[in-house]
């Protein structure tokens, strides 16, 4: 752990060190080992092979990538040694909004058909839910900044509080019948006969953006230091307050594109939408070697995290696991998945 | 006979004039189905000019619990519930019958349905009816043979237990014994969920008959999946339950074959007229069932606007 806090030590005081493996290759070690257990069991139980599949290649990717986009903006609070809780309420809230400015006109209970928003462009309902998301994600920042309450309790109200958003928007009802325009964005595309879904493409562009946001910018390397110490950030001139209304803003960002995402794949959008997706994407970071005590984390860990959970879900249905047993090893796997990559570090530190 | 009137006259008053108090409802969650249940009662107690008050538990027995004690407090003259968990009913019933209130029980059977005392009724569709429709015009449509996969519903939820139970009784009888279901998992009732598992499915090489979901939510979400995949949707039948509006869309656009109606609003309706007649001290039947109908192309344009 303190490897990587080293990562973020280094900007700050100009030490350098040893060049090492990454820390996030014994993690990718965790998953190409996952990996191999589905693919051995796989030609011992079902006779085929997991990986060699693109279909399952594709939707291992994608029934990760909301919670994914989540998780990559949960990543950089994390690191200011923050969390966000409310993601998954947000998701449910927004998705309805965004929704509601999607649908068609021949839908005689769109919200908005008496004021004429039906079959709109879907650049509205996509720039309300960033909008949206964004305002949501400040009042987190700007509560935690202002009254100093920890992030946990502010996030917790918000997630309460979203949820309820999601119900009274339109008293529980279902938001449904989308414009073709808007639910093209949670459709594939093939390129050389391999399906791809415009929510991959999203997830990959969102993390390659803020890997080098996070790694090569003075945003990365505040964040960093906020969560590595608080102290040492504000004496070295560190606008802390500022600084992790700009993190919760652009977390509230990524929850709003999620929502899209999820509204434009479900083609269309319910209260109960993006239930427990905090938690995934939570998971996902720890997985990924993010740290809960701040300082410590990286946008590739989590990416890595966050296809483990994929391969898991889409290696449970190969086998035909049965549904009872899932979330039993799930948990389990999310669990030894961190063990495995401590005691890896842990001994490289030793033998370095 | 002018007496005989005036007496009839001023009882009339006496029993609306004594029924003024208020209906508690505690509802487990707010979604599509429960919600159009939820107006149901909303429109019934206003026909009725029963006062009601609504509170929704968010699937949380806890809060749903303390939601009735706070109506037994406030000395309701009925409570309605619609229960989060069928399983944890027992301490509501106790608590209402201890108070004197006549519990009413909604949409969902509490497991201890048969020891509601006198003043308690359970109102509902019979579950066994929507999987057992579903299934059968599914193996009617398949010709009695073929693969099938089925996506189960919240494992918790005793809905979707009974409805998977539907399946497989429906499977056993001697019409329908040349169907086999290949693979059983749960997408709890989501069709963004329902969605991956059918590509996973795909991907993992399943070529079904038919697909059979717990709800019409799931059943959408598999249709997106196998469309996405490339298959037309006139080889595969594909079964829901609740004929949601989106559902019915779907069925027109030929892509769903076959759903099932549960009247919520006739449900909401039900439990209304049961809890008023209980206060009443009129004597109502203990399982009070609201059929379940199957919906198919041949007869959809009935409930495009019932849900």
């Amino acid at each position: 752990m303190t490897d990587t806090s080293q990562d973020s030590g280094k900007s700050l005081t100009g030490l350098t060190k040893v060049k090492r493996w990454p820390p996030e290759v014994s993690i990718l070690l965790v998953l190409l080992g996952i990996v191999l257990v589905f693919e051995v069991l796989g030609w011992i139980f079902v006779g085929q092979s997991f990986v060699a599949n693109k279909q399952r290649l594709s939707i291992i990717v994608l029934q990760v990538a909301v919670t994914g986009i989540i998780a990559i903006g949960v990543t950089q609070v994390i690191i200011t040694a923050g969390v966000d809780l409310s993601s998954g309420s947000m998701v449910g809230f927004i998705a309805m909004v965004v929704a509601s400015f999607a649908q068609v006109a021949t839908n005689e209970r769109a919200v908005f058909l008496s004021q004429g928003w039906v079959d709109l462009n879907p650049i509205w309902a996509i720039m309300v839910g960033l909008a949206l998301g964004a305002a949501l994600g400040w009042l987190n920042g700007f509560i935690i900044a202002k009254t100093k309450i920890p992030p946990f309790i502010a996030t917790l109200g918000m997630m309460v509080s979203a949820r309820g958003l999601a119900k009274w928007y339109t008293l529980g009802q279902p938001v449904a019948l989308l414009t073709d325009s808007f639910t093209w964005f949670g459709h594939s595309f093939p390129v050389l006969g391999f399906p791809v879904p415009r929510p991959v493409i999203v997830f990959l562009i969102v993390a390659v953006i803020f890997h080098i946001l996070l790694t090569y910018t003075r945003y990365g390397k505040f964040t960093y230091a906020i969560g590595a110490n608080p102290q040492a950030a504000r004496v070295s001139g560190i606008n802390i307050g500022n600084h992790l209304i700009k993190v919760y803003t652009v977390a509230g960002l990524l929850s709003g594109l999620a929502a899209v995402m999820t509204a434009a794949r479900a083609e269309s959008a319910q209260p109960g939408m993006g239930v427990g997706y905090e938690l995934d994407a939570i998971a996902s970071c720890v997985i990924g070697g993010t740290s809960l005590a701040g300082g410590v984390g990286r946008i590739t860990g989590t990416f890595i995290g966050t296809i483990i959970l994929g391969v898991v879900t889409s290696g449970f249905t190969f086998l035909q696991v049965g549904a009872y047993y899932q979330e039993i090893v799930k948990g389990i796997i999310i669990v030894a998945a961190v063990v495995i990559d401590q005691y890896r570090q842990n001994k490289r530190r030793k033998s370095a | 006979m002018k007496k005989l009137i005036l007496a009839a006259a001023v009882l009339g008053l006496m029993s609306s004039t004594s029924f003024a108090g208020n209906i508690g409802v505690s509802m487990a969650n707010s979604d599509t189905f429960l919600t159009v249940l939820r107006k149901g009662i909303e429109k019934a107690a206003a026909d009725a000019k029963q006062p009601i008050q609504i509170e929704i538990a968010d699937d949380d027995v806890a809060k749903q619990l303390s939601q009735v004690q706070n109506f037994i407090a406030a000395k309701v003259d009925a409570v309605i519930v619609n229960a989060v968990d069928t399983s944890a009913t027992a301490p509501m019933t106790k608590a209402a019958n201890d108070a004197g209130i006549p519990i009413v029980y909604v949409n969902r059977q509490p497991a201890d349905v048969d020891a509601l005392g006198p003043k308690g009724a359970f109102v509902a569709s019979n579950e066994a009816e929507s999987g057992t429709l579903e299934t059968k015009e599914v193996c009617k449509l398949l010709g009695g043979k073929g693969d099938v996969l089925v996506m189960q519903g919240d494992l918790a939820n005793q809905a979707a237990v009974m409805r998977t139970k539907d399946v497989h009784d429906v499977i056993a009888t001697d019409a329908c014994k040349g169907m086999k279901i290949i693979d059983e998992q749960t997408a709890g009732w989501d069709p963004v969920k329902a969605q991956d598992l059918m590509t996973n499915w795909i991907a993992a090489g399943k070529k079904p008959a038919a697909v059979i979901a717990n709800n019409d939510n799931m059943a959408i979400g598999a249709i997106k999946a196998m469309k996405a995949a490339g298959w037309n949707m006139k080889d595969v039948v594909v079964g829901g339950v609740d004929a949601t509006q989106e559902a019915l869309a779907a069925m027109k656009a030929g892509d769903l074959d076959v759903t099932v109606f549960q009247d919520a609003a006739g449900q909401g309706k039900g439990a209304v007229d049961t809890a008023i007649k209980l206060v009443k001290g009129e004597k109502v039947d203990a399982k009070v069932y609201i059929p379940f109908q199957l919906v198919t192309p041949a007869n959809m344009g009935d409930f495009m606007s019932k849900n």
